[in-house]
Protein backbone atom coordinates (compact mmCIF):
# COMPACT_ATOMS: atom_id res chain seq x y z
CA UNK A 1 0.00 0.00 0.00
CA UNK A 2 1.56 3.40 -1.15
CA UNK A 3 2.45 5.74 2.22
CA UNK A 4 -0.45 8.22 2.79
CA UNK A 5 -3.20 5.86 0.71
CA UNK A 6 -6.18 5.90 3.52
CA UNK A 7 -8.58 4.49 1.00
CA UNK A 8 -8.17 0.55 1.62
CA UNK A 9 -8.73 -0.37 5.31
CA UNK A 10 -6.64 -3.20 6.66
CA UNK A 11 -9.04 -6.78 6.61
CA UNK A 12 -10.95 -7.53 9.95
CA UNK A 13 -10.81 -10.72 11.24
CA UNK A 14 -13.83 -13.03 9.64
CA UNK A 15 -16.65 -13.18 12.39
CA UNK A 16 -17.26 -16.75 13.54
CA UNK A 17 -21.48 -16.24 13.09
CA UNK A 18 -21.58 -19.27 15.83
CA UNK A 19 -25.45 -19.26 15.38
CA UNK A 20 -24.97 -19.77 11.36
CA UNK A 21 -23.32 -22.95 12.24
CA UNK A 22 -25.55 -24.06 14.77
CA UNK A 23 -28.35 -23.82 11.91
CA UNK A 24 -26.54 -26.02 9.35
CA UNK A 25 -25.64 -28.50 11.55
CA UNK A 26 -29.00 -28.69 13.25
CA UNK A 27 -30.63 -29.16 9.60
CA UNK A 28 -28.47 -31.78 8.31
CA UNK A 29 -28.44 -32.98 11.43
CA UNK A 30 -32.03 -33.47 11.33
CA UNK A 31 -32.31 -34.54 7.46
CA UNK A 32 -29.63 -37.55 9.30
CA UNK A 33 -31.84 -38.32 11.73
CA UNK A 34 -35.46 -38.61 9.73
CA UNK A 35 -35.08 -42.36 8.99
CA UNK A 36 -35.01 -43.18 12.25
CA UNK A 37 -36.54 -40.99 13.98
CA UNK A 38 -39.80 -42.58 11.42
CA UNK A 39 -38.72 -45.86 12.59
CA UNK A 40 -38.71 -44.93 16.23
CA UNK A 41 -41.69 -42.64 16.98
CA UNK A 42 -43.89 -45.69 14.83
CA UNK A 43 -42.51 -48.68 16.94
CA UNK A 44 -43.01 -46.57 20.01
CA UNK A 45 -46.25 -45.77 19.51
CA UNK A 46 -46.81 -49.10 18.66
CA UNK A 47 -45.35 -51.18 21.39
CA UNK A 48 -46.79 -47.89 23.88
CA UNK A 49 -49.70 -49.81 23.66
CA UNK A 50 -48.88 -53.46 24.02
CA UNK A 51 -51.29 -54.09 26.65
CA UNK A 52 -53.65 -53.25 23.89
CA UNK A 53 -52.83 -55.20 20.73
CA UNK A 54 -50.23 -57.12 19.10
CA UNK A 55 -47.47 -54.89 17.90
CA UNK A 56 -45.62 -57.54 15.51
CA UNK A 57 -48.16 -59.69 14.22
CA UNK A 58 -51.62 -60.07 13.75
CA UNK A 59 -53.66 -63.19 15.35
CA UNK A 60 -55.69 -64.83 12.83
CA UNK A 61 -58.15 -67.98 14.32
CA UNK A 62 -60.89 -70.18 12.70
CA UNK A 63 -62.59 -73.24 13.23
CA UNK A 64 -63.20 -75.55 9.94
CA UNK A 65 -64.52 -79.16 9.18
CA UNK A 66 -63.19 -81.21 6.75
CA UNK A 67 -64.41 -84.33 5.04
CA UNK A 68 -64.08 -87.87 7.24
CA UNK A 69 -62.58 -90.24 7.33
CA UNK A 70 -59.08 -88.98 7.37
CA UNK A 71 -56.15 -91.87 5.90
CA UNK A 72 -55.13 -93.74 8.86
CA UNK A 73 -51.56 -92.57 8.87
CA UNK A 74 -50.37 -89.25 10.36
CA UNK A 75 -48.52 -87.72 7.48
CA UNK A 76 -51.06 -88.85 4.68
CA UNK A 77 -53.86 -87.43 6.90
CA UNK A 78 -52.05 -84.23 7.26
CA UNK A 79 -52.15 -83.41 3.80
CA UNK A 80 -55.52 -84.54 3.39
CA UNK A 81 -56.31 -81.22 5.61
CA UNK A 82 -53.89 -79.43 3.87
CA UNK A 83 -55.40 -80.24 0.50
CA UNK A 84 -58.73 -79.19 1.68
CA UNK A 85 -58.25 -76.46 3.35
CA UNK A 86 -56.27 -74.82 0.27
CA UNK A 87 -53.19 -74.74 1.70
CA UNK A 88 -49.99 -75.18 -0.31
CA UNK A 89 -47.41 -75.79 2.19
CA UNK A 90 -45.43 -78.39 3.52
CA UNK A 91 -45.81 -78.79 7.05
CA UNK A 92 -42.89 -78.86 9.14
CA UNK A 93 -44.09 -80.93 11.91
CA UNK A 94 -47.25 -83.76 12.32
CA UNK A 95 -47.63 -84.97 15.43
CA UNK A 96 -50.13 -86.82 16.99
CA UNK A 97 -51.26 -85.62 20.41
CA UNK A 98 -53.96 -87.96 21.38
CA UNK A 99 -56.74 -90.07 19.29
CA UNK A 100 -58.88 -86.83 18.82
CA UNK A 101 -55.54 -85.02 18.21
CA UNK A 102 -53.21 -84.35 15.32
CA UNK A 103 -51.41 -81.18 15.31
CA UNK A 104 -49.83 -79.65 11.92
CA UNK A 105 -47.54 -76.90 12.21
CA UNK A 106 -46.86 -74.72 9.42
CA UNK A 107 -44.81 -71.60 9.20
CA UNK A 108 -47.39 -69.24 10.29
CA UNK A 109 -50.47 -71.27 11.01
CA UNK A 110 -50.94 -74.08 12.91
CA UNK A 111 -53.46 -76.51 12.57
CA UNK A 112 -55.07 -78.99 15.15
CA UNK A 113 -57.19 -81.56 13.99
CA UNK A 114 -59.89 -83.95 15.52
CA UNK A 115 -59.22 -87.07 12.56
CA UNK A 116 -62.80 -88.32 14.42
CA UNK A 117 -64.49 -85.23 13.43
CA UNK A 118 -62.80 -83.59 10.96
CA UNK A 119 -62.79 -80.38 12.93
CA UNK A 120 -59.66 -78.50 12.54
CA UNK A 121 -58.68 -75.50 14.84
CA UNK A 122 -56.34 -72.57 12.90
CA UNK A 123 -54.97 -70.47 14.43
CA UNK A 124 -51.24 -68.44 13.82
CA UNK A 125 -50.34 -65.01 13.54
CA UNK A 126 -49.21 -63.20 10.17
CA UNK A 127 -46.15 -61.24 11.04
CA UNK A 128 -47.05 -56.71 10.66
CA UNK A 129 -43.77 -56.13 8.59
CA UNK A 130 -42.74 -52.81 8.59
CA UNK A 131 -43.57 -52.88 12.40
CA UNK A 132 -41.93 -55.83 13.35
CA UNK A 133 -39.04 -54.37 11.87
CA UNK A 134 -39.14 -51.44 13.31
CA UNK A 135 -39.72 -52.79 16.83
CA UNK A 136 -36.59 -55.40 16.36
CA UNK A 137 -34.74 -52.04 15.41
CA UNK A 138 -36.59 -50.10 18.17
CA UNK A 139 -36.51 -52.68 21.21
CA UNK A 140 -32.24 -53.65 19.48
CA UNK A 141 -33.18 -57.56 19.54
CA UNK A 142 -30.36 -57.76 17.15
CA UNK A 143 -27.85 -56.55 19.31
CA UNK A 144 -24.18 -56.42 18.07
CA UNK A 145 -23.46 -54.04 15.95
CA UNK A 146 -26.89 -52.23 16.27
CA UNK A 147 -26.14 -50.89 19.59
CA UNK A 148 -23.63 -48.55 17.95
CA UNK A 149 -26.32 -46.97 15.56
CA UNK A 150 -28.62 -46.83 18.38
CA UNK A 151 -26.60 -45.16 20.70
CA UNK A 152 -25.29 -43.03 17.52
CA UNK A 153 -29.28 -42.04 17.12
CA UNK A 154 -29.55 -41.10 20.63
CA UNK A 155 -26.45 -38.72 20.57
CA UNK A 156 -27.91 -36.70 17.78
CA UNK A 157 -30.81 -36.53 19.36
CA UNK A 158 -29.23 -34.63 21.99
CA UNK A 159 -27.55 -32.70 19.44
CA UNK A 160 -30.58 -31.71 17.75
CA UNK A 161 -32.25 -30.77 21.26
CA UNK A 162 -29.45 -29.06 22.54
CA UNK A 163 -28.61 -27.25 19.03
CA UNK A 164 -32.86 -26.15 18.73
CA UNK A 165 -32.22 -24.27 21.91
CA UNK A 166 -29.44 -21.94 21.07
CA UNK A 167 -29.99 -21.58 17.24
CA UNK A 168 -32.70 -18.59 17.66
CA UNK A 169 -31.88 -15.45 19.33
CA UNK A 170 -34.45 -12.79 20.34
CA UNK A 171 -38.21 -13.06 21.19
CA UNK A 172 -37.97 -16.06 19.30
CA UNK A 173 -34.92 -18.00 21.40
CA UNK A 174 -34.50 -18.98 24.68
CA UNK A 175 -35.04 -15.64 25.62
CA UNK A 176 -38.43 -15.36 24.79
CA UNK A 177 -40.61 -18.15 23.66
CA UNK A 178 -38.51 -20.31 23.62
CA UNK A 179 -38.06 -20.56 27.28
CA UNK A 180 -41.13 -21.10 27.99
CA UNK A 181 -41.61 -23.96 25.28
CA UNK A 182 -38.54 -25.43 26.93
CA UNK A 183 -39.78 -24.59 30.24
CA UNK A 184 -43.18 -26.85 29.54
CA UNK A 185 -41.80 -29.70 28.09
CA UNK A 186 -39.27 -30.42 31.08
CA UNK A 187 -42.01 -29.50 33.00
CA UNK A 188 -44.77 -32.53 31.96
CA UNK A 189 -42.43 -35.29 32.65
CA UNK A 190 -41.51 -34.03 36.52
CA UNK A 191 -45.02 -33.23 37.06
CA UNK A 192 -46.04 -36.54 35.82
CA UNK A 193 -43.54 -38.59 38.54
CA UNK A 194 -44.52 -36.35 41.25
CA UNK A 195 -48.15 -36.59 40.57
CA UNK A 196 -47.85 -40.02 40.12
CA UNK A 197 -45.98 -41.18 42.28
CA UNK A 198 -42.97 -41.95 40.15
CA UNK A 199 -41.63 -45.61 39.39
CA UNK B 1 -91.68 -3.02 4.87
CA UNK B 2 -89.51 -5.39 6.79
CA UNK B 3 -86.08 -4.81 6.87
CA UNK B 4 -83.77 -7.67 5.73
CA UNK B 5 -80.72 -8.68 8.12
CA UNK B 6 -77.74 -7.21 7.35
CA UNK B 7 -75.49 -9.78 6.09
CA UNK B 8 -72.81 -9.94 8.86
CA UNK B 9 -75.73 -10.90 10.90
CA UNK B 10 -76.60 -13.63 9.13
CA UNK B 11 -73.57 -14.51 8.73
CA UNK B 12 -72.95 -14.52 12.32
CA UNK B 13 -76.14 -16.53 13.13
CA UNK B 14 -75.20 -19.30 10.35
CA UNK B 15 -71.53 -19.61 11.85
CA UNK B 16 -73.64 -19.82 15.50
CA UNK B 17 -75.66 -22.92 14.17
CA UNK B 18 -73.00 -24.45 12.58
CA UNK B 19 -70.90 -23.67 15.77
CA UNK B 20 -73.61 -25.64 18.04
CA UNK B 21 -74.62 -28.34 15.33
CA UNK B 22 -70.98 -29.59 15.74
CA UNK B 23 -70.83 -29.18 19.82
CA UNK B 24 -73.89 -31.25 19.69
CA UNK B 25 -72.18 -34.11 17.32
CA UNK B 26 -69.45 -33.85 19.56
CA UNK B 27 -71.10 -34.20 22.53
CA UNK B 28 -72.88 -36.69 21.62
CA UNK B 29 -70.12 -38.88 20.41
CA UNK B 30 -68.06 -38.41 23.43
CA UNK B 31 -71.22 -39.67 25.51
CA UNK B 32 -71.08 -42.49 23.46
CA UNK B 33 -67.50 -43.25 23.89
CA UNK B 34 -67.88 -42.23 26.97
CA UNK B 35 -71.08 -44.90 27.81
CA UNK B 36 -68.74 -47.79 26.19
CA UNK B 37 -66.00 -47.43 28.28
CA UNK B 38 -68.65 -47.25 31.35
CA UNK B 39 -70.04 -50.23 29.92
CA UNK B 40 -66.79 -52.50 29.32
CA UNK B 41 -66.24 -51.55 32.86
CA UNK B 42 -69.20 -53.63 34.72
CA UNK B 43 -66.59 -56.58 34.43
CA UNK B 44 -63.63 -54.47 36.43
CA UNK B 45 -66.97 -53.17 39.22
CA UNK B 46 -68.10 -57.34 39.02
CA UNK B 47 -64.87 -58.34 40.00
CA UNK B 48 -63.38 -55.25 42.69
CA UNK B 49 -66.78 -56.51 44.79
CA UNK B 50 -65.47 -60.28 44.71
CA UNK B 51 -62.73 -61.81 47.91
CA UNK B 52 -60.72 -64.44 47.64
CA UNK B 53 -60.88 -67.57 49.94
CA UNK B 54 -57.86 -66.03 51.85
CA UNK B 55 -59.57 -62.58 52.19
CA UNK B 56 -57.53 -60.59 49.70
CA UNK B 57 -59.97 -58.61 46.92
CA UNK B 58 -60.12 -61.08 43.76
CA UNK B 59 -59.04 -58.17 41.52
CA UNK B 60 -55.56 -56.53 42.42
CA UNK B 61 -55.53 -52.69 42.83
CA UNK B 62 -54.50 -50.89 39.85
CA UNK B 63 -56.41 -53.83 36.95
CA UNK B 64 -58.78 -53.63 34.89
CA UNK B 65 -60.79 -56.64 33.95
CA UNK B 66 -60.73 -57.97 30.10
CA UNK B 67 -62.25 -60.92 28.84
CA UNK B 68 -59.25 -62.64 26.65
CA UNK B 69 -55.37 -63.12 27.37
CA UNK B 70 -53.79 -59.95 25.22
CA UNK B 71 -50.82 -61.30 23.25
CA UNK B 72 -47.85 -59.32 24.74
CA UNK B 73 -45.41 -59.93 22.17
CA UNK B 74 -42.05 -61.79 22.97
CA UNK B 75 -39.57 -63.46 20.95
CA UNK B 76 -41.63 -66.36 19.93
CA UNK B 77 -39.94 -69.57 20.61
CA UNK B 78 -40.43 -73.17 18.29
CA UNK B 79 -43.96 -74.11 18.64
CA UNK B 80 -43.53 -77.58 17.40
CA UNK B 81 -44.55 -80.21 20.05
CA UNK B 82 -42.38 -82.56 17.84
CA UNK B 83 -39.31 -80.91 19.31
CA UNK B 84 -40.21 -79.66 22.53
CA UNK B 85 -38.23 -80.39 25.83
CA UNK B 86 -38.87 -79.47 28.92
CA UNK B 87 -35.39 -79.74 31.33
CA UNK B 88 -35.65 -80.17 34.73
CA UNK B 89 -32.50 -79.36 36.18
CA UNK B 90 -30.16 -77.41 38.55
CA UNK B 91 -29.93 -78.55 41.86
CA UNK B 92 -32.38 -81.64 41.77
CA UNK B 93 -30.81 -85.37 42.46
CA UNK B 94 -32.81 -87.05 39.28
CA UNK B 95 -31.92 -84.18 36.40
CA UNK B 96 -34.63 -84.80 33.64
CA UNK B 97 -35.59 -84.23 30.13
CA UNK B 98 -39.35 -84.53 28.85
CA UNK B 99 -40.42 -84.57 25.82
CA UNK B 100 -44.28 -83.47 24.90
CA UNK B 101 -45.35 -86.65 24.78
CA UNK B 102 -44.00 -87.38 28.01
CA UNK B 103 -45.32 -84.85 29.73
CA UNK B 104 -49.18 -85.53 28.58
CA UNK B 105 -48.38 -88.88 30.47
CA UNK B 106 -47.94 -87.06 33.68
CA UNK B 107 -51.42 -86.55 35.75
CA UNK B 108 -52.88 -83.60 34.22
CA UNK B 109 -54.52 -80.53 36.05
CA UNK B 110 -57.11 -78.27 34.89
CA UNK B 111 -58.13 -75.40 36.75
CA UNK B 112 -59.80 -71.70 37.03
CA UNK B 113 -56.78 -69.17 37.24
CA UNK B 114 -56.72 -65.65 37.46
CA UNK B 115 -53.86 -63.88 35.91
CA UNK B 116 -52.87 -60.22 36.47
CA UNK B 117 -50.92 -58.60 33.89
CA UNK B 118 -48.29 -55.66 35.13
CA UNK B 119 -50.01 -53.51 31.94
CA UNK B 120 -53.26 -53.50 34.59
CA UNK B 121 -55.59 -55.64 32.81
CA UNK B 122 -56.13 -59.00 34.30
CA UNK B 123 -58.61 -62.48 32.95
CA UNK B 124 -60.36 -63.97 35.47
CA UNK B 125 -61.34 -67.85 35.59
CA UNK B 126 -59.52 -69.09 32.74
CA UNK B 127 -59.52 -72.82 32.36
CA UNK B 128 -55.83 -73.91 32.33
CA UNK B 129 -54.82 -77.61 32.07
CA UNK B 130 -51.25 -78.93 32.38
CA UNK B 131 -48.63 -80.49 35.12
CA UNK B 132 -48.21 -79.16 38.47
CA UNK B 133 -44.65 -77.80 38.54
CA UNK B 134 -44.76 -79.21 42.66
CA UNK B 135 -44.90 -82.56 40.60
CA UNK B 136 -42.13 -82.10 38.57
CA UNK B 137 -39.91 -80.92 41.39
CA UNK B 138 -40.93 -84.11 43.38
CA UNK B 139 -39.79 -86.68 40.66
CA UNK B 140 -36.46 -84.10 40.28
CA UNK B 141 -36.26 -84.60 43.99
CA UNK B 142 -35.02 -81.10 44.93
CA UNK B 143 -31.92 -80.57 47.32
CA UNK B 144 -32.14 -79.23 50.62
CA UNK B 145 -31.03 -75.37 50.31
CA UNK B 146 -33.35 -75.04 46.99
CA UNK B 147 -35.11 -70.88 47.45
CA UNK B 148 -35.41 -70.05 44.11
CA UNK B 149 -37.31 -71.55 40.50
CA UNK B 150 -35.72 -70.03 37.29
CA UNK B 151 -38.00 -70.51 34.37
CA UNK B 152 -36.38 -70.92 31.27
CA UNK B 153 -38.08 -70.15 27.85
CA UNK B 154 -36.90 -69.43 24.48
CA UNK B 155 -34.39 -67.04 22.99
CA UNK B 156 -32.73 -66.71 26.69
CA UNK B 157 -36.11 -65.62 28.43
CA UNK B 158 -36.03 -66.55 32.55
CA UNK B 159 -38.58 -65.26 35.03
CA UNK B 160 -37.52 -66.30 38.44
CA UNK B 161 -39.93 -67.56 41.71
CA UNK B 162 -39.37 -68.08 45.24
CA UNK B 163 -39.37 -71.80 45.56
CA UNK B 164 -42.24 -71.78 47.98
CA UNK B 165 -44.49 -69.71 45.41
CA UNK B 166 -43.08 -71.99 42.36
CA UNK B 167 -44.71 -75.26 44.08
CA UNK B 168 -47.79 -73.83 45.20
CA UNK B 169 -50.21 -76.27 43.71
CA UNK B 170 -51.56 -73.51 40.91
CA UNK B 171 -48.36 -73.18 39.45
CA UNK B 172 -48.38 -75.14 36.19
CA UNK B 173 -46.70 -76.01 32.67
CA UNK B 174 -49.75 -75.48 30.80
CA UNK B 175 -50.22 -76.24 27.51
CA UNK B 176 -53.70 -75.69 26.99
CA UNK B 177 -55.98 -72.82 27.48
CA UNK B 178 -59.49 -72.77 27.91
CA UNK B 179 -59.71 -76.73 26.56
CA UNK B 180 -57.61 -76.10 23.26
CA UNK B 181 -53.89 -76.06 22.56
CA UNK B 182 -52.16 -72.98 23.54
CA UNK B 183 -51.91 -70.67 20.55
CA UNK B 184 -49.07 -69.19 18.69
CA UNK B 185 -49.54 -65.63 20.92
CA UNK B 186 -49.39 -67.67 24.18
CA UNK B 187 -46.52 -69.83 24.12
CA UNK B 188 -47.15 -73.30 22.46
CA UNK B 189 -46.68 -75.98 23.22
CA UNK B 190 -46.13 -74.94 26.80
CA UNK B 191 -45.98 -72.42 29.13
CA UNK B 192 -45.29 -71.84 33.03
CA UNK B 193 -48.93 -70.74 34.65
CA UNK B 194 -47.85 -68.80 37.71
CA UNK B 195 -51.34 -67.07 38.69
CA UNK B 196 -50.07 -65.44 42.14
CA UNK B 197 -47.49 -62.90 40.50
CA UNK B 198 -47.57 -60.07 37.62
CA UNK B 199 -47.94 -62.52 33.94
CA UNK B 200 -44.54 -61.84 32.99
CA UNK B 201 -43.61 -64.60 35.68
CA UNK B 202 -45.49 -67.17 33.83
CA UNK B 203 -42.73 -67.66 30.92
CA UNK B 204 -44.21 -68.51 27.68
CA UNK B 205 -42.02 -71.23 25.42
CA UNK B 206 -40.88 -73.13 28.07
CA UNK B 207 -38.10 -74.78 27.72
CA UNK B 208 -36.71 -75.61 30.86
CA UNK B 209 -37.33 -75.48 35.10
CA UNK B 210 -34.29 -75.08 36.82
CA UNK B 211 -34.11 -75.50 40.57
CA UNK B 212 -31.25 -72.94 42.17
CA UNK B 213 -29.88 -71.88 45.46
CA UNK B 214 -29.37 -68.20 44.90
CA UNK B 215 -31.80 -65.99 43.55
CA UNK B 216 -31.05 -65.08 40.13
CA UNK B 217 -33.37 -62.20 38.72
CA UNK B 218 -34.62 -62.84 35.26
CA UNK B 219 -35.09 -61.32 31.60
CA UNK B 220 -38.14 -58.68 32.97
CA UNK B 221 -36.46 -58.14 36.57
CA UNK B 222 -33.43 -56.84 35.38
CA UNK B 223 -34.87 -54.13 33.18
CA UNK B 224 -36.71 -52.73 35.66
CA UNK B 225 -39.62 -54.83 36.88
CA UNK B 226 -39.92 -55.73 40.01
CA UNK B 227 -38.04 -58.84 41.71
CA UNK B 228 -40.85 -60.41 43.70
CA UNK B 229 -43.97 -59.50 41.47
CA UNK B 230 -47.15 -59.49 43.72
CA UNK B 231 -49.78 -57.75 42.06
CA UNK B 232 -51.54 -57.05 45.28
CA UNK B 233 -48.54 -55.55 46.43
CA UNK B 234 -48.72 -53.88 43.40
CA UNK B 235 -44.86 -54.85 42.84
CA UNK B 236 -44.97 -53.17 39.13
CA UNK B 237 -40.89 -51.71 38.83
CA UNK B 238 -37.96 -52.22 40.99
Amino acid sequence: MPVGDTTRKPARPRRVVLRAWLRALHRDAGYLAVGLTFVYAFSGLAVNHIADWDPNFVQVESTRVVDTPLPEQDDAAALAVLEALGYDETPLDVYRIADDRLDVTLERITLHVDPRTGEVFEEGEHPRVFLRMANWLHLNRGKKAWTWVADGYAVLLLFLASSGVFMLGGRKGLLGRGAVLVGLGVAIPIVYVVLSGGP
Amino acid sequence: MRIPPRESDLVESMRRREFIRHAVAGTVVTAFGGLYYLAGDELTRQARAQTLPDGRPRLPPGQRVIEALEPMGGDPGDPRPSVFRLRVHGEVERPMELDFATLLTHPQVEQHADVHCVTGWSVLGATWTGIQVAHLAKLAGIRAGVKHVVFEAAHGYTANVPIDEALAPDVLVAHKLEGRALTRPHGPPARALVPSLYFWKSAKWLTGIRFTLRDEPGYWEIRGYHNHADPWLEQRYA
